[in-house]
């Protein structure tokens, strides 16, 4: 059998292929990827695309619940003035209703209420970074506006806005007015307005502080709303961290390179590269020519 | 009765045929290293006895011939090898090229989509600020030029093979006719019963280079040869060579010609073969991907956007707010085709997104709405991330294929060439051997001259003697 009497070629061949390996073993360990263009893992690749889409969405939630932490923070506490104002409100006109109260007692209580009862819509219109927060959706006008009379019209809408912050997870960003301080039946301002009416005319004030005094706990009832919206982002935000570590650690077991075993490639593939060059410098030093003197 | 002459003869027919013999190890070592050069091997044949009732003398050596050792078989096999070598080759580097459209997580549309959808969740949390809302238009504007980078590259990527197809051609064209030129002299030299060898050496090497063009059938006839494509269109018969052309079809696209007729679609290997898959059917594919996730994407997002209520609290005679008429993307091509190189955004004044769905400025409905796109089968049945992860799977997975495919070739490719060396290849070792022995037989016929010389002097003198 007549051998193949010139083996360069495929020595050449070997040596490229062994030199490629070696330029590929150095890239991953300086690049730190193992997939840098999708043909060199198309399934990684393509995984990493829906990785990057879903840590940035997860980054996204986050900055979303961090924008409507503050407004939320906000209104939360806007909510414990208004119970610290009300629990006020019915002391006062419990106060009133004491019947040794004479008629000027009775006017003296009457400006606290007014002074109460302007506080209120005050904070009723609280605004948080130019929106007003218990408007609805109508969050370019203040909602309540105290009128001449000393009564109190919502200006408003009943829209709340959901805000996503997970797949498939909406938080409801606000509670209209209409639902808090001016329900048809608990409507706050209305019950501190019968109330000063009741202590100018001396009627039934005990009946008006029991009106306050229901509006307050339909009020207390209503007010959690921000307390455990604020506690639903907070735990979806404790929630996206660990999200946004495991997609980290899921893309960098995709394509980030594995040192010591990049490391130990690298060496068995310039191992065979120093092999192979070995190999070529020793062949075809000879010939039966070489052998052949006169 | 054989005569002292006769002898000296056939010692001169021995030092004739091993100097001949001498003269093809010489060659043999002289093109060690010429590309495509097969051994050649003397022909050494018995002259004719003569009878002289009851004896029969022999008449000394020919050289008959100088033959060139190869196989035709394993050449064939080459040059088919040589043909996918040649396409995968193309296609390989075509693929690659592509692929760094989808290679990049900056800027590139995978990203860009995404970095909307943030952009559009972002402002639903405060949906009348005009800051964010301007953030959305910007980041729209990202998305469409994305598209129009990668449709731009594909675009000017097929341009480059449109040239590359014409220079193939002409490559093509060149070997043809240096192919056409040599059977004409090897038939002359075979038809003169002389020995071609070198020349079928050359045209073989030359076969094969147009092997690494385009696909080759080879089809020996008497003396020369013919060369077609797998398909049948004529490329050399015998001494005639048939010239390819190119000319550009109305969408600019370099077709084929061969004698008036387009042969384009059936020119399947070799580099010509590679790069009319990629220009043709490989590229074309990612483009109506792109087509498809560009028009299903503006049209969802337009879709969404016209359902809603800008910031310009525009009211109908009855005084209920109308929703919005603008569209955020300019409408797609109804045929999708050239979607994503044209896709841009067609709005400007970003109190015209329609973030809100009550017609109240406060309200998010609508930007939550186009928010939810992000994960809505809008494109094709998928939404439009997991879409463009299946762009990026297919490049991927076509050009992983290609190279696999391209070093599986290179393997067998060698192998055969190690065959046809181990057929066909010059040893040293074998024509140091051979020299020997030729300079051997030739020191040997050398030496009966002289010994027939001497028997011829002894005759000589003993005339003289017995005068």
């Amino acid at each position: 059998m007549r051998i193949n009497p010139n083996p360069l070629p495929d020595l050449l061949s070997a040596l490229e292929q062994t030199q490629q390996q070696v330029n590929t073993d150095q890239e991953q360990i300086a690049s730190g990827q193992t997939v840098s263009v999708p043909s060199d893992d198309p399934a990684a690749a393509a995984m990493l695309v829906q990785n990057a889409d879903q840590t940035a969405e997860a980054d996204q939630y986050s900055r979303s619940i961090e924008s409507i932490q503050g407004e939320m923070q906000n209104a939360d506490s806007t909510m414990s003035s208004v119970v610290t104002i009300l629990q006020r409100a019915i002391s006062v006109g419990t106060e009133g209703a004491n019947g040794t109260n004479n008629a000027s007692d009775r006017q003296a209580i009457v400006s606290e209420l007014q002074g109460i009862q302007s506080q209120l819509v005050s904070l009723a219109n609280l605004c948080y970074q130019g929106s007003y927060v218990f408007a609805g959706t109508a969050t370019q006008a203040a909602p309540y506006v105290l009128n001449a009379d000393g009564s109190v019209s919502y200006v408003g809408n009943d829209h709340t806005n959901q805000i996503a912050v997970g797949d498939n997870l909406n938080v409801q960003a606000n509670l209209p007015g209409s639902q808090l301080f001016s329900s048809s039946g608990n409507d706050v301002f209305q019950a501190i307005q019968d109330l000063i009416t009741s202590l100018q005319t001396d009627t039934n004030i005990s009946g008006a502080v029991t009106e306050v005094s229901s509006a307050y706990n339909y009020f207390d009832q209503q007010s959690v709303f921000y307390g455990n919206a604020l506690n639903q982002v907070n735990t979806q935000a404790t929630y996206l961290n660990s999200e946004t570590a495991q997609l980290a650690q899921q893309q960098s077991n995709l394509a980030a390179t594995n040192l010591p075993q990049a490391i130990t490639n690298l060496e068995s593939s310039e191992t065979a590269d120093q092999a192979t060059l070995e190999v070529i410098s020793q062949s075809q030093q000879n010939n039966l020519f070489s052998y052949l003197s006169r | 009765m054989s005569s002292l002459n006769a002898s000296l003869a056939v010692a001169l027919s021995g030092l004739a045929a091993e100097q001949g013999a001498l003269a093809a190890t010489t060659n043999n070592v002289a093109n060690v290293n010429t590309p495509g050069y097969s051994r050649q091997v003397p022909v050494l044949v018995a002259n004719d006895p003569i009878v002289e009732d009851p004896l029969t003398f022999g008449t000394g050596v020919t050289l008959q011939s100088i033959q060139s050792v190869r196989d035709p078989i394993l050449e064939s096999q080459i040059q088919q090898e040589t043909q996918t070598q040649g396409q995968l080759g193309a296609l390989v580097s075509a693929l690659s090229e592509t692929q760094t459209n989808f290679s990049s997580t900056t800027g590139d549309i995978g990203t860009e989509i995404s970095n909307f959808f943030a952009a559009v969740s972002q402002l639903s949390t405060s949906p009348a600020d005009l800051s964010l809302r301007q953030n959305v238009l910007t980041a729209a504007g990202n998305v469409a030029s994305a598209f129009n980078t990668a449709a731009n590259n594909l675009t000017a990527q097929q341009g480059s093979l449109n040239q590359g197809v014409e220079q193939t051609v002409g490559q093509i064209n060149q070997l043809t006719a240096q192919i056409a030129q040599l059977n004409g002299q090897i038939s002359n030299l075979q038809n003169a019963g002389e020995s071609a060898g070198t020349f079928v050496d050359q045209r073989t090497q030359l076969i094969d280079q147009l092997s690494a063009l385009v696909d080759v059938s080879v089809i020996p006839s008497n003396n020369t040869l013919a060369l077609t494509t797998d398909n049948g269109t004529a490329l050399v018969d015998g001494q005639q060579s048939f010239q390819l052309f190119t000319q550009a079809n109305a969408s600019g696209v370099q077709e084929i010609y061969s004698q008036g007729s387009d042969i384009t679609s059936s020119i399947v290997s070799g580099q010509l073969g590679g790069m009319l898959v990629a220009r043709d059917q490989q590229i074309p594919a990612i483009q109506t991907q792109l087509d498809t996730l560009a028009a299903g994407f503006a049209n969802a997002v337009n879709t969404v956007q016209t359902n809603g209520y800008d910031l310009t609290g525009t009211v109908d005679q009855n005084g209920n707010p109308v929703k919005s008429t603008n569209d955020l993307f300019t409408p797609p091509p109804a045929g999708i085709t050239g979607a994503a190189a044209s896709l841009s955004v067609a709005m400007t004044d970003p109190s015209l997104l329609a973030a809100s769905s009550d017609g109240t400025a406060g309200s998010n409905g609508n930007a939550e709405a186009l928010y939810a796109l992000q994960n809505q089968a809008v494109v094709a049945g998928q939404s439009p991330g997991d879409y463009y992860s299946g762009i990026v799977f297919n490049v991927g997975n076509a050009a992983a294929n290609a190279t696999a495919s391209q070093s599986a070739s290179s393997l067998v490719l060698q192998q055969l060439n190690d065959q046809r060396s181990s057929v066909s290849g010059v040893s040293l070792d074998e024509e140091a051997a051979n020299m020997m022995q030729y300079q051997q037989a030739y020191a040997a016929s050398a030496q009966v001259i002289t010994a027939i010389n001497d028997m011829m002097y002894a005759a000589i003198n003993m005339t003289t003697l017995t005068g």
